[in-house]
């Protein structure tokens, strides 16, 4: 039986111009294959293009040669509205320094994502909101601001803020980078319980050897090209 | 992006960036202010100054003349008379058209001790007027300025300084009178003759315009003649009636004053033989209050009159044929009557008094030898309203007329007044441009300073329009805010200018209640100028937003 893939890359090439004139290519020749459910490490050196094929796969950049779906869509295809529409539904993202809008409160980033396209009525959004922010043990931190929270606090927000509109795809940079051992341990925790509830597919950069154990899957980058796989991690 | 999110990031991102916002909105504030404040301006000058001193519908013409020998001739035209008037009449956007006639015999007046406690002497110019035009007006203020309420309890009297503003003393009484009754074209007066004079509406007989429809002349006699008319008493001037006494033709008194109203008035300055008629009934225009309250009084030494109303019934004398500055008329020629204020218009001369037309011209065919029945001077056209002036001025001006001096000095006071209202507003609108710049820089500062925050906004779904929409709301909000706080300070600063003006200008003459009218359009227009500021200056950051690349973005931190 064959699975649908989540993220299917074949001949990926990314290159950058740069000011001096010529190329820097970032990304060269890569295959990619990444199943739905499936939680995949991204690992490598700095400069190895890891963070080029999360915005890739983010679909925030398709600047690419060769091949790229995700669930099925090739991205070059999409118009600039589309992609961002792409990206609303079908894509959320966890960033390493939160990201969170200082000004609006927990509940209000939370929701920002309904801001953007989704026709799904204030009451539900809030509802889920409130529900999410549950599920990662805030519930109680939905009108305060997040600078009053801990940085393991501001990333599971920024979780919660990722999975409002229920998108297949979570893409993570880094997304223990900022925090101390035992609350890393606590979002990798909460990476598998989603995986688990919603089935939510996962690619995650990291340099952190014990997120990356906590992958089904590793893919190591050096030089943009992919240099090994282990369907286990070890 | 839904409207209630816009509004709540727009306010979350003026939160977080409250000082340069505040800086970036100052110039916007002062700008709008400005605008606001010159466009009150202009309109109050205009409606509240200009318009106070010049009738808006109102539009005085002469026949277009060309300075020949020092004199100004009318050239190639037929005169000015009733049908020329009725052509005036009859060109669209005049409601009413009216000719009058300057005096241009010699006189003087004087008056006021009423008032003053002494007399001031002036020489006295007089425009003619067709009664009708200004009995309406003079109704109308008369009731507008509530005298006609006064005396409501009976008072007793001698004189009718011992009775209330708006009422007269008669018969021991103070009695209510409608002053504008008085406005009439015949009232009982004896105009001296000669028997080749024009007596118009009857004939000349014993010396004096008798006409058959009016009740015969009374005569009477004074206890002395006027001689220079200083010492004339206006008590002492209703002498008592006469009665034919001898086949030589004199006159002996009776027991019985003149009637009631009435005063002798003298045939000339050297006799005691008069007629009893009542005082001419003056109409002045209520800007000469103003220039006597602000600036007369005050060189003069004297009192400011409170208010119009205390004017009317106020009598005083003028001599025909009489001048502090050119040639008398022969002494028999001249004679010294009563006058009366009996209301008010600024159709009146400003510095001068309004009579009954047939006076002006019996008076300007006695002494000058004007023909009677001769042509107008000027005419007054009454138009439908203040936007129809120009149109009317066109087509009369195709008809051979031109603006008088008076409406000449209103479309050039007018046109100061407008583009020195422009000038000021086009200042305000440099302002805000440049205000425009500064949001310009704040926010291509802030999109630089928010680039990370835009592009997670892009990573979570905001398409490039989505925020550029962010950016110009923002912009627009503070062009609100802006406009709003800009139109509050014009407004303070409006009220500040009036009451100082009150304070230090109080006695400028035409110094109006406030300089500054602001139409229903103003606050909305210049609050929209300023959200078109604003938005203008974002609009190029916006775009820079918009086009921001995330991946980039994302990648740099």
């Amino acid at each position: 039986m064959t699975v649908a893939a989540a993220v299917e890359a074949r001949g990926l090439r990314r290159q950058f111009p740069l000011d001096g004139g010529g190329t820097v290519t970032a990304l060269d020749d890569v295959d990619l294959h990444i199943a739905p459910g499936e939680i995949v490490a991204v690992v490598g050196r700095s400069g190895a293009g890891k963070s080029t094929l999360l915005n890739l796969i983010g679909a925030i950049d398709r600047g690419y040669e060769g091949e790229l779906t995700v669930f099925g869509q090739e991205l070059r295809r999409l118009s600039e509205r589309e992609l961002a529409r792409f990206r609303n539904r079908q894509i959320g993202f966890v960033f390493q320094s939160f990201n969170l809008l200082p000004g609006l409160t927990v509940g209000d980033n939370v929701m920002l994502p309904a801001s953007f396209g989704a026709d799904m009525p204030d009451v539900l959004v809030r509802r889920r909101a409130h529900h999410l922010l549950d599920e990662v043990g805030l519930g109680d931190r939905f009108n305060q601001p997040p600078l009053q929270l801990s940085g393991g606090e501001r990333q599971r927000v920024a979780i919660a803020r990722a999975l409002l509109l229920e998108p297949p795809l979570l893409v993570c940079d880094e997304p223990t980078g900022s925090l101390d051992t035992a609350t890393a341990d606590q979002i990798l925790q909460l990476f598998r319980e989603i995986r688990e509830k919603r089935g939510t597919t996962l690619v995650m950069v990291t340099h952190d050897p014990a997120v990356a154990r906590s992958a089904d899957r590793l893919v190591r980058l050096e030089r943009g090209r992919i240099v090994g796989t282990t369907l286990e991690a070890p | 992006m839904k409207l209630r999110r816009l509004v709540q990031l727009t306010l979350q991102n003026l939160r977080t960036s409250r000082v340069r916002t505040l800086l970036a909105m100052v110039g916007i504030v002062v700008g709008t202010a400005l605008l606001m404040f010159f466009l009150g301006l202009g309109q109050g000058l205009r409606e509240r100054v200009l318009n106070r001193i010049f009738p808006v519908n109102q539009l005085e013409l002469e026949p277009r003349s060309v300075q020949l020998f020092g004199t100004q001739q009318v050239v190639g035209q037929a005169p000015l008379d009733d049908s020329r008037i009725k052509q005036l009449a009859q060109l669209p956007g005049v409601v009413r058209a009216f000719g009058k006639r300057k005096s241009a015999f010699p006189a003087r007046l004087w008056g006021g001790r009423e008032l003053l406690g002494y007399n001031l002497f002036t020489e006295a110019f007089f425009d003619g007027m067709p009664v009708e035009i200004l009995r309406g007006e003079l109704e109308a203020f008369e009731k507008g300025d509530g005298t006609s309420a006064a005396a409501k309890r009976p008072l007793r009297c001698d004189v009718d300084l011992d009775c209330p503003v708006g009422a007269a003393c008669q018969d021991a009484i103070c009695q209510r009178v409608v002053w504008s009754q008085h406005w009439r074209e015949s009232p009982v007066l004896a105009l001296p003759c000669g028997k080749n004079d024009d007596c118009q509406s009857g004939t000349c007989a014993d010396g004096h315009c008798q006409s058959a429809q009016a009740p015969p002349l009374v005569r009477c006699l004074l206890e002395k003649s006027a001689g220079n008319g200083r010492d004339l008493e206006f008590d002492a001037e209703r002498g008592l009636t006469a009665r034919a006494c001898d086949a030589a033709g004199g006159w002996c008194k009776t027991a019985v004053p003149c009637p009631e109203r009435m005063y002798c008035a003298a045939d000339h300055p050297d006799t005691t033989l008069g007629y009893c008629e009542e005082p001419l009934p003056a109409v002045i225009n209520p800007l000469l209050l103003e220039v006597f309250n602000t600036d007369m009084a005050r060189s003069l030494g004297a009192v400011p009159v409170g208010s119009l109303a205390v004017l009317y019934g106020v009598r005083f004398h003028v001599a025909f044929g009489d001048s502090f500055f050119t040639q008398d008329a022969a002494r028999p020629m001249q004679q010294y009557k009563q006058a009366q204020v009996v209301g008010f218009s600024r159709k009146a001369p400003e510095l001068g008094v309004a009579l009954p037309l047939p006076v002006v011209q019996h008076w300007n065919h006695r002494l000058r030898g004007d023909d009677p029945r001769g042509p107008y001077d000027a005419v007054l056209l009454e138009t439908a309203d203040n936007e129809a002036v120009p149109q009317v001025f066109t087509a009369a001006e195709s008809l051979g007329f031109s603006l008088s001096r008076k409406s000449q000095a209103a479309r050039t006071a007018g046109a100061v007044i407008f583009f020195t209202a422009l000038g000021l507003v086009l200042l305000a609108l440099v302002v805000l441009a440049v205000a425009g710049v500064q949001i310009a820089q704040t926010f291509a500062m802030l999109v630089h300073e928010r680039r990370r925050e835009i592009a997670v906004l892009r990573a979570i779904g905001a398409t490039g329009s989505d925020v550029a929409v962010l950016i110009l709301g923002e912009a627009a909000l503070l062009g609100l805010l802006g406009g709003i706080a800009g139109v509050t300070l014009a407004w303070l600063g409006a009220l500040g200018v009036d009451a100082a003006a009150q304070h230090w200008l109080a006695k400028v003459p035409f110094l109006p209640e406030g300089f500054f009218v602001f139409p229903t359009w103003s606050a909305p227009l210049a609050m929209a100028v300023s959200l078109v500021c604003c938005v203008l200056g974002a609009a190029v950051p916006a775009r820079r937003a918009s086009r921001l690349d995330p991946a980039r973005v994302l990648a740099e931190a």
